[in-house]
């Protein structure tokens, strides 16, 4: 892509040529989101290579993630836009999935609702987990990539380029990505960090060795935890989720050794009934005294009995229940900004389209400029050869005065453009202006 | 600058915490750092003003602020904890340690308000011992107020992680484990102090025993003093003999020792018009 926006609107293009064709987790099942992604890098750069090779005179972004695929694509002239048959045959063929088993999956969208779009997804708006920051790095990753295959051009660029920035700007100026919203961090930065002031002399036990338990795990990880003990049934289980997290794996019948140890216990078994009945737990907290210990109860059905919170003062138990409360509550906080956050982009994207529109008449007006400026130009060399005898101060004034009337001139033209280039592109009137000047393209 | 500090008057850094702290509690309607910083502001302010007042009045009596007056006396412990506020804000701005120890330096300094304004007579030769005395309370006291502060964090925190409740918008506190240790070694140092002032005062008592105002033992001040130190030199024992004392015990214990001194504390010098420490 060599050609400048610039030229892209002015000559050819009737409206802005910017296109997403694209399946979310709103639109499409995660089995065809799966079937349709580009899921690595040697797999994004053969498909940016298919894409050249059908569209020759398009730019190409490509957003994949586990939530969505978007294709963007921009040209300079608009025949040679990809429709959204095109696209999806590009998916059919490329991927070798039937076009019948996605078509309806795929959505459409082409300039400003195009932009709104791309900056609504780069601002987590569009995302699965409101207000997720990751989709920002994988934004910036795909257009990334895209530069460095060479399939962006110059107004993909400064569309990811504007999305990024726009999405720093919701970040800043809303509290959308305020409070935690995923049990395991809510467990963890809302009331572990409330109970403990540090973890690197803490014991965790984990009970189980299920998902929940190493994104729990990440989490007390990162806030310094060392000692991580996984007593599971299975040894076979709990050995590499030891191993990932530097933990020690224990044998299930370890449990009763083990409890008075824990200063963080975290349940995961998805056992039928409670694996630790109150009972039991009165015995330890015997050994343990009014120590305080954090029980996770991610089971469910629920691992431990419900009376062991009222054991005592100090046991801090939370199930799946208790902290989906406090998530819902940071969600119903998160969806107050959503409001702010689409006046953000509203205006972004308002802003983005009249940057687009007055590149379009920049050439124009300089081309205008020169001309005008060039006839004044020669009229002065004239009138010097005619008077030899003008000092170089009348000279100097001479040419002020002249260049003051030519930009006096030239003001209501261009005045006129600037104002008319804030609702879209004025082809009318930069058409009347190049032929009433012989402005030649 | 400080020539003009004898214009300070109390209502200068009264208003100054007082703003401080409704800016702290409109957290609660809109949590905002800007507003976390003004409040911090005006607290410095405040602290200023206050500084300024005990020098300008030390000027004046020619005395230490701790030796000046009771009013004083007060003051300096005002002070004491809005300082050490600032410290730990400067550490963490995050924290809403205004909103507990404001309102505490707030009644510390409407209590200066009704007790003595001028300097205990028995001062005379016994001033070091005074100074002493006196900054051995001081010190001791703060503590407690100290202890106080962070006792009702703890039990407001504790409450909310009992509840299963997130945090409150603009309500961040520390955490059980380091309030608890902050409680215990706020009690741990105090006694020691209060019980120094106790024996200094004690040894006084017996230095002017044949001085035109000796102390009568008997008074009510002194019974009342007594008392103070008794029931905080329990708490500091049970806290020492007690393997892993349960931090909600710990934090009601601590609160209603540290509330009955200070209560007391207030009371007495307020009602107080012939007792150890006046005329």
């Amino acid at each position: 892509m060599t050609a400048s926006p610039l030229t892209l609107t002015i000559d050819s293009a009737p409206e802005m040529n910017l296109q997403v064709v694209y399946c979310n987790h709103q639109t499409a099942d995660l089995a065809i989101r799966e079937r349709l992604a580009f899921s690595t890098e040697e797999t994004l750069m053969r498909a940016y290579d298919a894409l050249r090779e059908r569209f020759p005179n398009s730019e190409h972004v490509v957003i994949s993630t586990c939530n969505r695929v978007e294709i963007y694509a921009a040209q300079e002239d608009a025949l040679d836009a990809p429709s959204r048959g095109q696209l999806a045959s590009f998916f059919a063929e490329f991927h070798k999935v039937p076009l019948q088993d996605f078509f309806s999956d795929l959505l459409e969208e082409s300039g400003p609702a195009a932009v709104r779009h791309l900056f609504e997804v780069a601002s987590s708006i569009d995302s699965m987990v409101l207000g997720e920051t990751q989709i920002v790095s994988q934004v910036k990753q795909a257009y990334e990539l895209a530069t460095r295959t060479e399939a962006n051009g110059p107004l993909t660029n400064s569309l990811f380029q504007r999305a990024l920035l726009v999405s720093s700007r919701v970040r800043t100026e809303t509290k959308l990505v305020e409070g935690r919203i995923s049990i395991a961090s809510v467990a963890v930065g809302e009331f572990a960090k409330s109970i403990f002031d540090r973890f690197d002399d803490k014991t965790v036990l984990v009970l189980g060795a299920g998902e929940m338990a190493t994104e729990t795990l990440r989490y007390l990880k990162d806030e310094g935890v060392r000692r991580i003990v996984i007593c599971n049934r299975s040894m076979e289980r709990a050995m590499p989720l030891a191993a990932e997290f530097g933990g020690e794996p224990r044998p299930w019948s370890d449990l009763e050794l083990l409890l008075p140890e824990a200063d963080v216990i975290v349940g995961t078994t998805g056992a039928s009934e409670p694996v630790v009945q109150a009972e039991l737990f009165r015995k330890v907290r015997k050994q343990t005294g009014a120590k305080p210990v954090f029980i996770l109860d991610l089971g469910a059905p629920r691992d431990f009995a419900p009376a062991i919170g009222q054991i005592d003062d100090s046991v801090f138990l939370y199930d799946i229940d208790d902290l989906e409360a406090t998530c819902d509550k940071n969600r119903r906080l998160r969806t107050r900004e959503v409001e702010k956050a689409r006046a953000i982009i509203s205006e972004e994207t308002d802003r983005f389209m009249q940057d687009v529109y007055h590149k379009a008449t920049g050439p124009i007006i300089k081309r205008l400029r020169e001309h005008w400026h060039e006839i004044s130009r020669q009229e002065l060399e004239l009138l010097y050869r005619k008077l030899p005898h003008l000092a170089g101060e009348d000279r100097d004034a001479i040419e002020r005065t002249i260049q003051r009337i030519v930009n006096k001139l030239l003001h209501p033209p261009l005045e006129t453009l600037r104002v008319e280039a804030k609702e879209g592109t004025p082809h009318g009137l930069l058409d009347a202006i190049k032929r009433l000047f012989h402005l030649k393209d | 600058m400080p020539m003009h500090w004898e214009r300070i008057t109390v209502f200068c850094f009264f208003a100054s915490y007082a703003m401080a702290l409704l800016l702290e509690v409109a957290q609660f309607l809109y949590r905002s750092r800007t507003i976390r910083l003004a409040a911090v502001g005006f607290t410095v302010a405040g602290l200023v003003a206050h500084t300024g007042y005990l020098v300008a009045r030390s000027q004046q009596a020619e005395l230490p602020p701790l030796l000046a007056s009771t009013h004083d006396w007060f003051l300096v412990l005002a002070w004491l904890t809005v300082a050490l506020q600032l410290g730990l804000q400067v550490w963490n701005l995050e924290f809403s340690l205004g909103l507990f120890v404001l309102p505490l330096a707030l009644a510390l300094v409407s209590a200066s308000q009704f007790v003595r304004n001028s300097p205990n007579p028995r001062l005379g030769t016994l001033r070091h011992w005074s100074m002493a005395h006196a900054s051995l309370w001081v010190l001791g006291i703060g503590g407690v107020a100290l202890a106080l502060v962070t006792a009702l964090m703890y039990l407001v925190q504790h409450n909310r992680l009992r509840h299963k409740q997130a945090e409150v918008r603009g309500l961040h506190l520390f955490s059980l484990e380091r309030l608890n240790r902050m409680n215990w070694w706020l009690i741990v140092t105090s006694v020691p102090l209060l019980t120094l002032g106790m024996a200094s005062g004690l040894w006084m008592t017996y230095l002017a025993r044949d001085s035109a105002h000796p102390v009568n033992l008997a008074s009510l001040d002194f019974i009342a003093n007594a008392l103070m130190w008794l029931m905080m030199a329990m708490l500091c024992g049970w806290l020492l003999t007690t393997r892993r004392p349960a931090g909600k015990i710990v934090a009601w214990r601590t609160v209603l020792a540290c509330s009955f001194l200070l209560a007391v504390l207030v009371i007495m010098k307020i009602l107080s018009t012939d007792g150890i420490h006046s005329g």
